[in-house]
């Protein structure tokens, strides 16, 4: 750590300051703000996607879309790395 | 309810400290372990929360794979010699 | 890499059919319990890391082929677009499986309940698409990154026998 200490110590208190900012506004656990959406995926996401896990249905049906891309980025993470370690011929 | 609430407080301090030891140890391979703990207690965490999805990943993503890609990269730098040159003394000043 | 010693190979041998399994439960119930595909494809590949691990190089790729990873990969991805395509009378990505009986297709009953395997349509066949695609993905990145290893550790040279 070379350089004047004094200026790390004033971004420490800066950042730890925003962070309880941050955490002085939240809501409290299990409370949403705008709690619409949530409610209309708890009653209705059983009776039209026929699925238990209410989470899988929304990840894999109502927002698939997002999860073909998070498919995508992991394809292309996979393809940089065997470019990055294959062998030289 | 008091008792989860204990319990709650101990794991975020638990997760705390093993991120300071990360930091801490001169060893690398102490600092990896400790990565892993700290990322077993995030998934504890998760739980707690009512994520059990986010804690299965995190378990098995943090814990395990992480920790095997750390450990291999560790060895490939130390036998080729990247520890002999007193890179390590320099690396922490 | 030389294999590790007798005791940590004796319990591998034990311990990492149960990380197996559990993977294929998570991946297969993934409509009816907590996880799904990426988090049962992160199980399975931990089982293929500690093979590796434990057994060394050598007698891990007289096992299995490192292209049954990719293929597998290519496969999962080609797999979800493909049921994503399946559904396009309707809208992209469409359930066109559910509620309709026959493969996937039978209803549930409302309210928290245990559930059945045949049920929820398609999106029980895009985890298993996925938990595919992440098995293959993961285990390629963990036999790279062992092949590098291995490349660093015998002094840079250019391709030693038992590589491959």
């Amino acid at each position: 750590m070379k350089g004047p200490r004094i200026i790390y110590l004033i971004f420490f208190v800066v950042f730890v300051g925003i962070l309880c900012q941050g955490l002085y506004d939240i809501h409290p656990f299990g409370e949403p703000r705008e709690p619409a959406m949530d409610d209309y995926f708890i009653a209705n996401a059983q009776s039209e996607r026929a699925a238990n896990n209410v989470v899988t249905s929304i990840v894999f049906d109502y927002r698939g879309f997002d999860t073909l891309g998070e498919a995508a980025v992991l394809f292309t993470a996979v393809m940089s790395v065997a470019a990055l370690f294959r062998k030289e011929e | 309810m008091i008792m989860m609430d204990i319990a709650h407080i101990a794991i975020l301090l638990a997760i705390m400290i093993s991120a300071f030891f990360a930091i801490w140890f001169d060893n690398l391979l102490n600092s990896v372990i400790s990565l892993c703990a700290m990322s077993l207690l995030i998934s504890l965490e998760f739980y707690i929360l009512q994520a059990p999805d986010v804690a299965i990943a995190e378990a098995a993503i943090g814990a395990g794979l992480t920790t095997a890609i750390y450990i291999m990269a560790l060895r490939a730098c130390q036998s080729s010699g990247w520890r002999r040159k007193g890179n390590d003394k320099d690396e922490r000043s | 890499m030389k294999p590790l010693s007798i005791v940590v190979r004796t319990i591998c041998n034990i311990f990492a059919w149960f990380v197996a399994i559990f993977g294929a439960y998570v991946i297969i119930h993934g409509h009816l319990s907590p996880g799904g595909g990426f988090q049962g494809g992160a199980i399975v590949a931990t089982f293929i890391a500690l093979l590796l691990v434990a057994h060394g190089g050598k007698r891990f790729f007289e096992w299995v082929k490192m292209d049954i990873f990719t293929a597998f990969e290519g496969l999962g991805l080609i797999t979800f677009v493909g049921i994503g395509f399946l559904g396009l009378s309707t809208t992209f990505l469409y359930n066109f499986l559910a509620l309709k009986g026959g493969l996937f297709g039978s209803p549930v009953t409302i309210g928290p309940n245990a559930g059945i395997l045949n049920s929820s349509g398609t999106i029980a066949l895009a985890n298993m698409a996925v938990g595919l695609e992440v098995v293959g993905g993961l285990s390629t990145i963990i036999i790279f990154m062992f092949l590098g290893m291995r490349y660093v550790m015998e002094g840079g040279k250019e391709g030693s026998e038992d590589d491959k």
